[in-house]
């Protein structure tokens, strides 16, 4: 059972390798989730063309964009241990917390994978301004932990449950509202000059609550 | 002023309903504690 | 029995009073009298997801399935009380102000409570096994917990900044006469009394079910 060196980042960097191996091997989930990602903005650029004068929708598209990417793509590292039977397995050889933190690792990897590959493209398809690169990266880097830790958590429960895809949407929205609004706001104001100072502090507070509470609640996930 | 009372007697009367039908339940739950 | 009965006429007479002897608010109008229904269900929603959400945590704690059937129970409730609070919110908003949904603060942090609601609600109908229901409920709960705050105070003012709002919402000033406010004072508390009494029928409910199951 679990020892103490279990718990430890080698535990977690151990998982973390493991997960990349996983995905690396088929490059299904990653496939998958840069196909719906474009697919997505594809269809959005389709039907409203470029909206350089529009910086609002422009954040709030994008911001949608990413929110859908986020939740096609991060319950599939639960999924798969469920399916696959190898829940127990990875149980034996490392602790709760330790497995989830290598997953949420995992997981804000995955979506700074895919967003190398949305965001410009959206930026381009969209015909969007110049964005103030500080203050927008700023936005993203601190909105995709917070996005990332709250789907991860979120991802992990509903992976036990009937239902999983259509729950995930509805179940996680709550948790990462709160994200998504300052993101979006954040991302309005740097376009049009303004600061985002406040969002971003919001961002890390909450993206720092929800890894606390995660960090607490892992332990209990997983007990049969 | 007519209108407010009519207001005020529906509004009595929902209330009404409700408590007889909470009531009522209680008393179902009630029975089936004793079985 | 007795105390049933009280509650009775509690919130009888207080209605009673609300419509003959309390006035009216000069800005409201006749519209005054949805506040004293208004405002504490608002009340009893906040409350009942507190019950539920102290509940979930005691369980993870303690693995009483009691724990579970009072956070169940509490959520439940609370979602008819949610609804009761939107749709009066929006109705008297509709009276004073010509549009049913405006996502003004208020508004808007009601309409995410019922979001948590729905979703805790929907992830428990989703597993069978009561223990595990009883689990994984809890802990989306208590991380719901850390999320209530950024929905209620947090993300209401930046949809307000993004989209201010000519209308201007004087809700705030309103106890201000001692009749409204004894009639308002009092209609809380018995809808507090109102929300634990069908709690505890609801949980009773409950544990019948479970020794149902377990025959």
């Amino acid at each position: 059972m679990p020892t103490e060196a279990s718990s430890s980042p080698a535990a977690v960097w151990a998982i973390l390798r493991k997960e990349c191996r996983s995905e690396w091997r088929t490059r299904y989930g990653l496939n998958a989730a840069l196909l719906f990602a474009v697919t997505s903005l594809t269809s959005v650029s389709f039907a409203v063309g470029r909206l350089g004068d529009r910086p609002d929708v422009l954040a709030a598209l994008l911001w949608v964009v990413l929110l859908f990417a986020a939740l096609a793509s991060l319950s599939h590292t639960f999924v798969r241990e469920v399916e696959g039977r190898t829940m127990t397995l990875l149980r034996l050889v490392a602790s709760p917390t330790a497995i989830a933190t290598g997953k949420l690792l995992f997981n804000l990897l995955f979506l700074a994978v895919i967003e190398l590959v949305t965001v410009p493209l959206f930026l381009i398809l969209m015909g969007a301004p110049t964005p103030s690169w500080g203050p927008f990266l700023g936005v993203l880097v601190l909105g995709s932990l917070a996005l990332g830790t709250g789907a991860t958590l979120v991802g992990a429960i509903i992976a036990q449950t009937r239902g999983r895809a259509a729950l995930f949407a509805g179940v996680s929205f709550p948790i990462l509202l709160p994200v998504v609004a300052a993101a979006v706001s954040a991302t309005r104001a740097q376009w049009s000059g303004g600061s985002v100072a406040v969002e971003l502090r919001l961002l890390a507070a909450y993206g720092v609550a929800l890894l606390a509470a995660s960090l607490m609640l892992y332990d209990h996930l997983w007990e049969d | 002023m007519k209108g407010d009372l009519v207001v005020m007697a529906v509004a009595l009367l929902v209330w009404g309903l409700l408590f007889w039908y909470l009531i009522r339940l209680e008393r179902r739950v009630a029975e089936l504690e004793k079985k | 029995m007795i105390l049933r009965g009280l509650l009775l006429l509690w919130i009888a007479a207080w209605i009673v009073a609300a419509f003959l002897w309390a006035p009216l608010v000069p800005v409201l109008g006749p519209t005054t009298r949805v506040l004293y229904f208004h405002i504490p269900s608002a009340w009893v929603t906040v409350l009942a997801l507190g019950w539920s959400m102290v509940h979930s945590v005691l369980y993870l704690r303690s693995r009483n399935l009691e724990h579970d059937h009072q956070a169940a129970a509490a959520a439940e409730i609370g979602l008819l009380f949610c609804v009761a609070a939107t749709i009066s919110g929006s109705l008297w908003a509709k009276a004073m102000w010509g549009a049913y949904w405006n996502w003004d603060p208020r508004e808007t942090s009601i309409f995410f409570l019922l979001l948590v609601y729905g979703a805790y609600l929907a992830l428990r109908s989703a597993i069978d096994q009561p223990e595990r229901r009883a689990r994984l409920s809890a802990v989306y709960s208590a991380i719901a917990f850390v999320s209530v705050p950024f929905l209620v105070f947090v993300v209401p003012r930046i949809y307000f900044t993004l989209h201010p709002d000519p209308l201007i919402n004087t809700r705030g000033k309103i106890d201000m006469d001692p009749r409204i406010r004894v009639v308002f004072f009092a209609l809380l508390a018995g809808f507090t009394a109102l929300f634990f009494w069908v709690q505890s029928v609801r949980v009773r409910v409950a544990r019948l079910e479970r020794r149902a199951e377990e025959r």
